[in-house]
């Protein structure tokens, strides 16, 4: 699947069409991939894709938002891209989007050629890219059919309490290194809440009362924009369970308002509209 | 002596519509349990989630919005948003183990002072029957 890649890219440069294609590249252990930037045609043969890509690599796109450039886009990094053309982000003008048929990609692990495969990986069925000027791979002849979400529903059969200490675990663990948002294409405020200092809204403390409303309001950021990426799962030093959050907010945004983010770079986003007579539950 | 447990309620009001209502069950005279702390804010939508989640980090064990009646919003469409982000952060808390039962949405206008009465008489019941929550 690289050399088409790589042919696409080494046009796109040579025709001065884009200044820089982001793509991925081997990592130094041999096995993992990391993120890479061409900027001259002699880079062009160390793209590929593979398993392995797990960056999201729309991330960058808003860095470069004057600028040229060309992006290898598997499903996800395309959902991305949609998510953030709709909210303003990106000019669609100055982008090539080479879009990659996914069959899912692996955990992040350093050095491990066996790694396994993302559990959201095995419920997608987002195979093709929603958005792309250049298709490399094969297009499936079935049309995704609906997401599932299997994960909540088993969660859900937890009682409160046992939800309450389930979390109360993972705030403990969490060390706010904000991996998290560093890593997510949806998290780009100039100043986020968490860095808010009058009033203080996550302490600087490192407890799991400050950990909780870290957590549970960066997830409720990305409602109804979240494109079940994974790479804040991916990113997280200490594994604590993200896409369990955000997919919860995921499927709740489908059941209560039929929208899934990053398919369509026109249509709004939950939270930017509403319905004069919707019925929800809501304690209302 | 043993007191019975009293829950800590913290209600946001809109300032056109709810605030207004509570006024008037004050100047009425009709009684309701004091478990409950009012903060006045312009409107419904200004209760961002994040207030929610950090009353209830403080130790908050109910949290009540209310704002207009849909479709009487001071700012024509402001309830509209709160009910979409209310919704969903209602069914968000509770998987992350904060009861349903603990946040709720209300619409009370200006001359429901009764009602507004009624509101929280039940609110504080439910909360009481649920128990300090876990810390």
């Amino acid at each position: 699947m690289s050399q088409p890649i790589r042919d696409k890219a080494r046009e796109l440069l040579q025709t001065k069409k884009v200044e820089c294609v982001i793509g991925w590249e081997r990592a130094t252990d041999g096995v993992t991939a990391r993120p890479l930037f061409v900027y001259d045609i002699k880079d062009v043969d160390r793209l590929i894709f593979d398993q392995t890509c797990v960056h999201n690599l729309s991330r960058y796109l808003r860095d470069r938002k004057d600028k040229t450039t060309a992006i290898v886009a598997k499903p996800c990094d395309a959902r991305g891209i949609n998510m953030l053309l709709n909210e303003q982000q990106l000019d669609r003008q100055k982008l090539f989007i080479i879009g990659v048929v996914c069959q899912g990609v692996n955990e992040r692990c350093w050095g491990q050629a066996d790694a396994r495969q993302q559990e959201r990986c095995q419920w997608c069925r987002q195979h093709v890219p929603p958005v792309y000027d250049f298709l490399v791979g094969e297009k499936p002849a079935s049309e995704p059919s609906a997401p599932s979400y299997p994960d909540i529903a088993e969660f859900e059969k937890k009682s409160p309490e046992e939800r309450r200490a389930f979390w109360e675990e993972q705030y403990q663990a969490c060390i706010r290194c904000n991996a998290c948002r560093h890593s997510c294409p949806g998290c780009y405020c100039q100043e986020c809440f968490a860095e808010n200092l009058d009033p203080t809204w996550v302490g600087i403390r490192i407890a799991p009362a400050e950990s909780q409303i870290w957590n549970l309001v960066r997830a409720f950021h990305l409602s109804g924009r979240c494109v079940d990426c994974g790479a804040c799962e991916q990113a997280c030093p200490v594994n604590i369970p993200l896409m369990l959050l955000n997919r919860k907010l995921q499927k709740d945004g489908i059941d209560f308002f039929g929208f899934e983010p990053g398919l369509s770079a026109e249509t709004a986003p939950p939270f930017a509209t509403f319905k004069k007579d919707e019925k929800l539950e809501g304690g209302e | 002596m043993v007191t019975a447990y009293q829950p800590r309620i913290i209600g946001f009001l809109c300032n056109w519509c709810s605030y207004a209502g509570a006024d008037l069950a004050g100047t009425s005279r009709i009684s309701y349990p004091g478990n409950i702390r009012i903060i006045r804010v312009p409107c419904s939508a200004r209760v961002d989630p994040l207030f929610i989640v950090k009353a209830f980090q403080y130790g908050a064990d109910g949290v009540l919005v209310a704002g207009c009646h849909p479709g009487d919003c001071h700012y024509s469409e402001g309830n509209y948003h709160t009910r979409r982000r209310l919704a969903l952060l209602h069914s968000f808390l509770d998987f992350t183990g904060i009861e349903k039962e603990r946040l709720r949405l209300e619409w009370v206008s200006a001359s429901e002072g009764k009602r507004w009465s009624q509101v929280v008489t039940d609110f504080t019941a439910q909360v009481a029957a649920l128990g300090p929550r876990a810390k």
